[in-house]
């Protein structure tokens, strides 16, 4: 009997009985909507890179609504962004194509005390300007960072990648797990295990 | 090219579920990672090359589904080999005491030895899969080997 063949025998006793694909169907359905919340999500934190020209209070909206200009997937965009005190926000902007995208989300912040409240607009401003990272579809992952946009897909190893990204003035290193989340620091490369 | 969940999930299920099952070291753990392999296939709507490539996709996809949960903090479903052994039926001894001895390995080794001598993956395709060079993918497959030749002895030929 060749290593293989003793192989495979030992390792046949394990035996799959998982769920049946018409219910994986369904349940992907469902992820399938959460995932598109999520990156929803995620797409608006791109950079902001100016302030706000004009700020008109939104009655329809609620919040503060200010137009301006964002890096979204590597463009310049224009953009209409809205904050309301509750911690969420709301982007409206032109594609290329000229199809209307809207987008929003939101955010806590924890306090030392361990309370919640809402994030302020500063707070969203700020975190709008951190690096994203996309999957496309056709399987390359992507890393955006005010003009810039590097592809990773092929730095993975064991899951993990390291990306250091500057916009001239500030150096971020970023930790990123394989469809799993990603985090930065201004100082160094966070250990994976920190993400997990 | 894309092939229907249900008919991926027939030829493959097994492979995945297996290929968890040496990361994870459990039944429970193991079945949820082929239930979310096959959601992300059916979610992320990834044109595919060949049958082959799906297959190295969801394998890739699996080990890394299965890496995650055993590092998530909230993991409850982990359990020691001994009792997980207990679960299973081995036709020989000899099979019991070589899957054992498996499932003892590091992780970087076992992951690689499963994939060439459960998959029949050559170490070019382990490479890819794994994102590794090819020759880490030798150096892992070669330690892994040392490891089983000297636990097995005679239930392991030299083959390298």
């Amino acid at each position: 009997m060749t290593n293989k063949e003793r192989y495979k025998q030992a390792f046949s006793a394990l035996h799959s009985s998982t769920v049946m694909p018409m219910e994986m169907e369904k349940i992907a359905a469902v992820s399938k909507k959460a995932e598109r919340r999520t990156a929803a999500a995620v797409l608006i934190a791109c950079l902001l890179t100016a302030g706000g020209s004009g700020v008109v209070y939104a009655a329809d909206i609620g919040g503060i609504q200010r137009t301006m200009q964002l890096w979204i997937e590597g463009d310049q965009t224009d953009v209409v962004f809205t904050y309301d005190t509750d911690g969420t926000y709301h982007l409206s902007y032109q594609l290329e194509d000229g199809q209307s995208e809207e987008v929003g989300g939101g955010g806590i912040a924890i306090e030392d005390d361990g309370s919640e409240r809402p994030l302020t607009e500063k707070e969203v401003l700020e975190q709008l300007q951190d690096p994203i990272v996309k999957y496309e579809e056709n399987g390359t992952v992507w890393v955006y960072y005010y003009d810039q946009k590097i592809e990773i897909t092929d730095r993975f190893e064991d899951g993990v990648c390291f990306v250091k990204v500057s916009n001239g003035e500030k150096t971020l290193y970023m930790t990123i797990l394989y469809q799993d989340g990603w985090c930065t620091s201004p100082h160094r490369f966070e250990s994976p295990d920190s993400l997990r | 090219m894309r092939q229907s969940v249900q008919e991926l999930f027939e030829k493959y299920q097994n492979n995945l579920y297996i290929v968890a099952c040496n990361i994870c070291k459990n039944a429970e753990d193991a079945k949820d990672v082929v239930q979310d392999t096959f959601i992300q296939y059916y979610s992320f709507k990834k044109e595919f090359e060949s049958e082959q490539h799906i297959r190295a996709w969801l394998i890739r996809v699996a080990i890394n589904k299965a890496k995650n949960m055993n590092c998530a903090f909230w993991r409850k479903n982990k359990m020691s080999l001994e009792d997980f052994m207990e679960t299973l039926v081995f036709e020989t001894p000899e099979s019991e005491e070589l899957f054992e001895t498996v499932m003892n390995l590091p992780e970087k080794y076992r992951i690689v030895i499963h994939l060439f001598y459960y998959e029949d993956y050559t170490i070019h395709e382990i490479a890819n899969i794994l994102k590794l060079s090819e020759s880490n993918v030798k150096v892992r497959l070669m330690r892994g080997r040392v490891l089983l030749r000297e636990k097995l002895q005679e239930g392991w030929e030299n083959d390298e």
